[in-house]
């Protein structure tokens, strides 16, 4: 806590504004916040609610809590003061707990109709006293089963809800422990949410799911492979010789291959980073019959006997994703020191000496928190795979514009609509480099966008080709205000760099700034620490700077009449893959 | 343990409490003079007093006391 009184905030690149508001005493839980928040590059401006006053501050729009426009919401709501209310509700016991989810829901429906918050919603820490005992649990209106069965309402109700996110509260009490979990003294002196040893975890939580709706998520994992993947080293025991199988010494190498392809199909990235000769260390995903990770699983497969920070490089240019977005694993500490030491950004945790713990150490970080979860994660990993067969063809084909043209690419560009907002939003949060204004706009944001079509012309962009679906891969969002149509956000999946996807979607914004009546189309770039890719962006395309800023950041004016079409070699199609005459996006 | 050994350790905890090197306790010193010393401080303090001396006060004992004195001759007690 100390160290929230003297946090350096000098290497944050963004700031998040967080309301906390509780029927408990938080205040620790602001210091540490603070700190927790810079050590991942977030400057965390915290707004700490009046005591027990979460109703009061909702429902009042002319509230504090309001003027403070807050991005994230976190909701902690206390076992002690829920236990409270529930004795006092003797006279209609059945009814407790659905009062309690309806008041729960109201709360989220006013912050909806009142700011585009993300709502951190913690749920019910279990309470250990229990009125039957085991029997408990046959008894409906029994406090441990009316905080059960909360505790499944608050998740369904927010599964329905995008901006509402979980805080699993419970969790971590289950995890320390409920006997240790609170101090019923400290309760008794200050309304205390838990005891106060536990208070960081608490903060680490919502400091996770905080950086997660920041755009700090990580999109894959670098495995090693002799001792971490497995038992053994591939090159000296060979593939027979190798521990890898559900019993003896194999079952935790096993049980990590299992754990690891679960977070590839739901999006994160396998990458594989070994000392070793290729092909001696393929065998085994091609081949050996108790392997679970297969060699398709792999998006990018690296080994050779180059230094692994160089090799987690060029994985990284790969698959153009930032170096904090990965975690490296490896059992040798001498190579995760390297890497700490070559490459600090990237995330590398202890393993444990025995390979049977490295799955709980793994997890026990918390590393894969998400605030979305859509199509496109399931399919991101074949999404790669398609891509590195792309790349064989480029290398094939001499001439850029034949290749273009080779992919057969179909375009799609339309209107944000409830379908795809979840990946839009995903997309909003995650894109770093090419992205010319880093706005993070949440789920509200883009459905009051959708409900302004004279105010907002909010484009995303999907793409598709011989080789398969890449899904939507870029999103444009304009205002027209004539004379002049303002790109207020432009960004795209660095998955598709290349392809001209940009060239289309500009011609379309020109359209449509001709369609509005509008002279000029005017587009900013604000710098950030890693979307210097883009800072010639609308150069490129002819933009003239109106205004340079100290900072790097530039506004540029695109005169409508001398704009000269790009060259595309992707057709325009609606969704049922028709081809565009006009699809009525603009 | 000596008074004067408990007067100095829970000086120790004072500074670090209320992040200020400055703080020499008496025995009459109240919450009234010290700045940051409120009631939730104070429940801090507590918890920072059980946790260096391994020792435990009830709620009563916690909501009773009066000045630094009794704050000290209540450890002593603890520590037997």
């Amino acid at each position: 806590m100390k160290e929230g009184r003297r946090v350096d905030l000098s290497g944050c690149t963004r700031t998040v504004r967080v309301a906390l508001l509780s029927d408990a005493t938080v205040n620790q839980l602001v210091p540490l916040l603070t700190v927790l928040l810079a050590r991942r590059g977030v400057r965390a401006e915290v707004y700490l609610g009046e005591y027990d006053a979460t109703e009061l501050e909702v429902f009042n729009e002319h509230s504090d809590l309001y003027a403070f426009r807050p991005d994230v919401v976190v909701i902690l709501g206390s076992t002690n003061a829920l236990r409270l209310k529930y004795y006092g509700s003797a006279e209609n016991r059945a009814g407790f707990g659905d009062e309690v989810a309806a008041k729960i829901e109201s709360l989220w429906r006013a912050l909806a109709s009142h700011t585009s918050a993300v709502v951190l919603q913690a749920n019910y820490v279990l309470p250990y006293e229990r009125q039957f005992g085991n029997f408990d649990h046959k008894v409906p209106e029994s406090l441990y089963a009316t905080v059960a069965a909360l505790n499944r309402r608050i998740a369904e109700m927010a599964q329905g809800q995008a901006q509402v996110l979980v805080n699993d509260v419970e969790a971590l009490a289950s995890y320390v422990g409920r006997k240790h979990w609170c101090d019923e003294r400290l309760w008794t002196l200050c309304k205390a949410f838990c005891s106060f040893e536990h208070l960081p975890l608490v903060a680490q939580n919502i400091a996770d799911v905080v950086a997660a709706t920041a755009g700090q998520v990580v999109k894959c994992v670098v495995l090693d492979l002799d001792n971490t993947l497995w038992g053994g080293v591939i090159g000296d025991d060979g593939p027979e010789g190798i521990a890898i199988g559900p019993y003896g010494d194999g079952e935790p190498f096993h049980r990590l291959q299992f754990y690891l392809r679960e977070l590839k199909r739901r999006g994160i990235l396998l990458a594989v980073c070994s000392k070793n000769d290729y092909e001696v260390a393929i065998e085994p995903f091609r081949t050996h019959p108790e392997m679970v990770l297969r060699e398709a699983d792999i998006a990018v497969f690296v080994a050779n006997w180059d230094p692994k920070p160089d090799n987690i490089r060029s994985i990284r240019e790969t698959l153009n994703i930032g170096l904090d977005a990965m975690v490296f694993l490896d059992d040798n500490p001498f190579e995760r020191n390297l890497v700490r030491e070559a490459l600090p950004e990237v995330i590398v945790p202890e393993l444990p000496e025995d390979p049977s713990d490295y799955v709980r150490a793994i997890a026990e970080l918390n590393l894969f928190e998400a605030t979305s979860f859509s199509e496109e994660d399931r399919r991101r990993a074949d999404l790669y795979r398609d891509e590195a067969r792309r790349r064989e063809l480029a290398t094939s084909c001499t001439d850029i514009t034949a290749y273009l043209r080779s992919l057969d690419m179909r375009i799609v560009l339309a209107r944000f609509d409830e379908f795809h907002l979840s990946r839009v939003v995903q997309l909003l949060q995650r894109s770093n480099q090419f992205n010319l204004t880093t706005r993070r706009y949440q789920i509200a944001d883009c459905r009051a966008m959708m409900e302004a079509p004279d105010t907002w012309v909010p484009w995303y962009l999907k793409l598709a080709d011989k080789f398969g679906d890449n899904g939507l891969i870029s999103v444009v969002i304009l205002k027209p205000e004539p004379p002049d149509l303002r790109v207020d956000s432009w960004l795209m999946s660095c998955r598709v760099l290349g392809r001209g996807v940009e060239a289309y979607a500009m011609n379309r914004v020109v359209e449509l700034a001709r369609q509005h009546g509008c002279d000029a189309v005017v587009g900013e770039y604000l710098p950030t620490a890693k979307n210097r890719m883009v800072k010639d962006f609308y150069q490129r395309f002819g933009f003239a700077p109106v205004e340079e800023r100290p900072d790097g950041g530039a506004v540029w004016r695109l005169d409508v009449s001398t704009y000269a079409p790009q060259d595309v070699y992707m057709v325009g199609v609606t969704h049922e893959g028709g081809r565009r005459s006009d699809d009525g996006a603009g | 343990m000596e008074r004067g050994e408990i007067e100095r350790q829970l000086t120790e905890i004072f500074r670090e409490v209320f992040d200020d090197q400055s703080i020499v306790i008496r025995d009459d010193m109240t919450a009234a003079d010290v700045k940051e010393w409120d009631s939730f401080n104070h429940i801090n303090l507590v918890v920072a007093v059980e946790r260096g001396f391994r020792i435990r006060f009830t709620t009563k004992e916690v909501n009773n006391l009066a000045n630094v004195g009794e704050f000290v001759s209540l450890i002593a007690s603890k520590l037997g």
